[in-house]
């Protein structure tokens, strides 16, 4: 199961060029940070600015920084945000803590529902429900996220009042958290569910053509035997790479959801410190999503050696 | 079809037992509990030294020295009075005796001192008070002496905007700035901040047992922050909040006849401080040309634009800039919508098409080229603007940023046109009347700085320096004047703004400055209770 020392090497370098991207980015996109701190009514002296920016760091020379950014990466201090007023690990933590709790269960569902249901429908492509169920996946797939999520809180909060307009939580009970999550969680997993029954199903019918399938069938094997003991297996490689993306589409794609709903999470975080040009927050958020995305990658190369003989071998 | 109903009735019972798990969420609705619900903005944080937007609202919890009434008129909120040296260099500020704060002891002058000095040392936005503030120290009779460097006759003003702290609550923080709060915030007002939870998108404030001034009918504000202004719209219609309140806005107009059809609801129209403005790159050609400015403010039609941009909530503006609402506001010519003059006009000013290409040319020979540069907020304008622009054969073309970067260019004067909007302090910011918007020696997130004009820029000092009531009244004059004459700016109209509020309440109050969102609004605020509403206080909207 060891992943090969040419693949650790791959990563190590993908995380050294995305971390670098990370400083530089910011840094290149017109906008000064202290402009959104200083706000709209004010009359500073050029001395005074020049005062503050020493303060915030900005005017030391860009290699220095990019230094300090690497020393800091490695002691794990992602500095402080004179937007949010906070030291950024805290910030990033308390936010991150809500976002899992949003997206966790929606890749967890988007994950089962999409395989389960799009393995069924590549089965039997023509059945009139899978008909109709890849065309309800289609529409979600091709909706912005931003107005599904208005028009499911228009029927069921607004019309039907079942469930709150805003926020995580408003007492801080499970049930009241699980209230608040409910329709948030809903559109997140059918957006997951969506993309992950796309790719299952166009799996299941390039697998269902394949020779060991007529070998099954001509063993005698049961239909359902067949798509969930030999095709599912092969046709959810593809899949497992994507949920592993996921995990970083879903942290900023859950931005919308987060601005219906009223939700301070990641998506909402990473959104007002772009706004605000808040170099370390936004080099924080995308650290992490950054390792994020390579952890998830790394732990699909595993699942993938795990599942599919082949890969280890190569391996 | 057995399978299918076991399925349904599934989907039915779960959705039925989420829905009811926060059954106990929605408080059993006391009635004198006021619910406002706003938006996100730019409130990033719970701290009220290093968040200007959560510092906005919890005036009413640790109020300013100074209010704005309903006239516009600035007066002393904690204080009982205020007097300033003949040479305006040394303000004394008397306070209210009788003023509490929420956990029994009395406001002292300390208090006034120390949160001065406080905002001075530790706030980026009020760094400007090291460069005016000498010292600030105490003096018997519970008063607070300002000495200053200069001569400055602004400092009422000034201090509209920050809240006074308890000296011996933060006292003994030991970094203020970055300190949040979560549970209860000692306060002075009326009301004091009881909570503030951001990831539930409230904040509450409780009655100040030990306010001894009128008091409020009301036990409890709710303040309920959305990230998105449609959904806030039908909380809102729903009932989840009791009126709507966002910093120097209206409630959405296109959304105000579906509110009204609810009859749930009474409205408060306003005219406002606040306007959107077409601006101008002073230092380029041929924006610098009064003739050119001349020429377009005669090809914008006004009315389309209070019908479009406005639904008909407004009225057309003058030349002199500022609305009518403003302090010492002077009737200037109303800006008019005259297509042939400004054709005739800008032909007479030397831009003509002379080599038929059906774009004039500058006074050099060049194509006349421009750019408006806007954030995304005012596209639906911005395309308008161009539109009449064009029609006087300008090519004209729109350069949309994010904010950030438009107040980036707009600093480093690379631009032709803008669009923006003032804000009700913007207004009255620098030397009142706008002038904080043009004066080129300032700078701020929404400040032109255009206007070099040394006669200008004396007009301010003159302004900045002097009490006189008298001699004030006469600059606002000359202000507006000077506005008509130069055209450094073009108002494209003079707003009024709606707000909605649930017919249980009654008494409303809104100032210039914050609206509704004032002390003096919650304390007459009154709750009627066990009658019809249908009659209470005026409701319908007007437009014009």
């Amino acid at each position: 199961m060891a992943i090969s020392k040419k693949k650790i090497l791959r990563y190590l370098l993908a995380l050294f060029i995305i971390f670098s991207l990370n400083f530089i980015i910011p840094r290149i996109m017109p906008g000064d940070p202290l402009t959104n701190l200083l706000g709209e009514e004010f009359s500073l002296s050029e001395a005074a600015l020049q005062e503050l920016r020493s303060e915030l760091g900005l005017d030391s020379p860009l290699m220095l920084q990019y230094i300090k950014y690497w020393k800091n990466i490695f002691l794990f201090d992602l500095g402080y945000s004179y937007h949010f007023n906070q030291k950024v690990i805290p910030l990033i933590t308390g936010r991150m803590k809500w976002t899992l709790v949003l997206l966790l269960p929606s890749i967890i569902f988007g994950a089962i529902l999409g395989t389960i249901l799009g393995a069924l429908s590549g089965w039997k492509k023509n059945a009139l429900p899978n008909k109709t169920i890849t065309w309800t996946f289609l529409t979600i797939y091709s909706s912005p996220p931003y107005f599904l999520g208005i028009i499911l809180l228009y029927i069921f909060s607004f019309k039907w009042g079942l469930f709150p307009f805003k926020g995580f939580y408003e007492t801080g009970t499970l049930s009241d958290i699980i209230q608040h999550l409910f329709l948030p969680v809903l559109i997140m997993s059918a957006f997951s569910a969506s993309r992950n029954y796309m790719i299952m199903r166009g799996s299941v019918l390039i697998e269902k053509e394949k020779l060991y399938v007529v070998y099954a069938r001509a063993k005698g094997l049961y239909k359902e035997a067949i798509l969930f003991r030999h095709i599912f297996k092969n046709a959810i490689l593809p899949v497992l790479t994507l949920v592993a993306l996921d995990f970083g589409f879903l942290f900023s794609g859950a931005l919308f959801v987060e601005i219906v709903f009223s939700m301070n999470g990641m998506g909402t975080l990473i959104y007002e410190a772009l706004l605000s040009r808040d170099y370390p927050v936004l080099q924080g958020c995308f650290l992490i999503i950054t390792l994020m995305v390579i952890g998830a990658n790394l732990f699909s190369d595993v699942l993938n050696g795990i599942i599919d003989p082949r890969v280890r071998e190569r391996q | 079809m057995r399978r299918h109903f076991f399925y349904s009735t599934l989907l039915v019972v779960s959705l039925s037992l989420i829905a009811s798990c926060g059954g106990n969420r929605r408080r059993g609705g006391s009635e004198s509990v006021l619910k406002i619900g706003t938006t996100k903005d730019g409130m990033k944080s719970a701290s009220i030294l290093g968040d200007s937007y959560l510092a906005q609202f919890a005036q009413i919890s640790n109020p300013p020295l100074m209010t704005m009434t309903k006239e516009g008129k600035i007066e002393g909120i904690i204080i009982k009075s205020y007097e300033i040296s003949e040479d305006n260099t040394i303000w004394t500020f008397y306070l209210d005796n009788d003023l509490y704060w929420s956990d029994g002891t009395q406001v002292s002058a300390k208090d006034v001192v120390f949160s001065i000095q406080l905002f001075a040392e530790e706030v980026p936005y009020a760094r400007w008070m090291r460069e005016i503030l000498k010292k600030v120290y105490e003096k018997e009779n519970n008063a607070v002496v300002f000495e200053l460097y200069k001569p400055y006759a602004r400092l009422d003003f000034d201090f509209l905007t920050y809240n006074l702290l308890p000296q011996h609550i933060w006292g003994k923080i030991e970094d203020p700035l970055r300190h949040t709060y979560s549970g209860v915030m000692i306060g002075c007002g009326p009301f004091y901040i009881s909570k503030i939870d951001l990831n539930a998108g409230f904040i509450l404030f409780q009655k100040n047992p030990f306010w001894k001034s009128t008091q409020p009918e009301i036990e409890r504000i709710e303040l309920h922050v959305y990230n998105n202004k449609d959904v806030l719209a039908l909380a809102l219609e729903k009932g989840e909040v009791d009126t709507y309140y966002r910093y120097n806005s209206s409630y959405p107009y296109p959304n105000l006849e579906r509110l009204e059809a609810t009859g749930n609801f009474n409205f408060i129209e306003e005219p406002h401080l606040s306007l959107k403005f077409l601006g101008f790159n002073l230092r380029k050609t041929p924006m610098s040309d009064l003739a050119f400015r001349e020429a377009i403010s005669y090809a914008i039609n006004y009315e389309e634009l209070i019908k479009l941009d406005l639904l008909g909530y407004g009225e057309i503006p003058s030349r002199g800039f500022l609305p009518r609402v403003m302090p010492n506001f002077t009737e200037t010519t109303p800006l008019r919508f005259e297509p042939d003059k400004a054709k005739y006009m800008i032909t007479r000013a030397g831009y003509r098409d002379s080599n038929g290409n059906g774009i004039r040319e500058d006074l050099s020979g060049n194509d006349l080229e421009l750019s408006i540069l806007i954030h995304n907020e005012f596209i639906r304008l911005a395309e308008l603007v161009r539109d009449y622009l064009r029609t006087l054969d300008i090519d004209v073309s729109l350069k949309v940023v994010d904010t950030n970067t438009w107040i980036n260019l707009k600093d480093a004067y690379k631009y032709d046109l803008v669009i923006s909007r003032t804000s009700p302090w913007g207004m009255l910011m620098h030397a009142n009347w706008a002038t904080g918007y043009f004066d080129s020696r300032r700078t701020g997130e929404g400040v032109l700085h255009t206007v070099e004009d040394p006669a200008f820029m004396k007009l301010c000092d003159n302004i900045l320096t002097t009490k006189d009531e008298r001699e004030l009244e006469k600059y606002a004059q000359k202000v507006q004047d000077y506005y008509a004459k130069n055209l450094p700016a073009i108002a494209l109209h003079w707003k009024r703004i709606v707000i909605p509020y649930q017919k249980k309440f009654s008494g409303w109050s809104p100032n210039l400055l914050y609206g509704i969102y004032n002390i003096e609004n919650f304390i007459k605020l009154r709750i009627i209770r066990g009658e019809s509403f249908e009659g209470s206080e005026n409701s319908g909207l007007a437009k014009t």
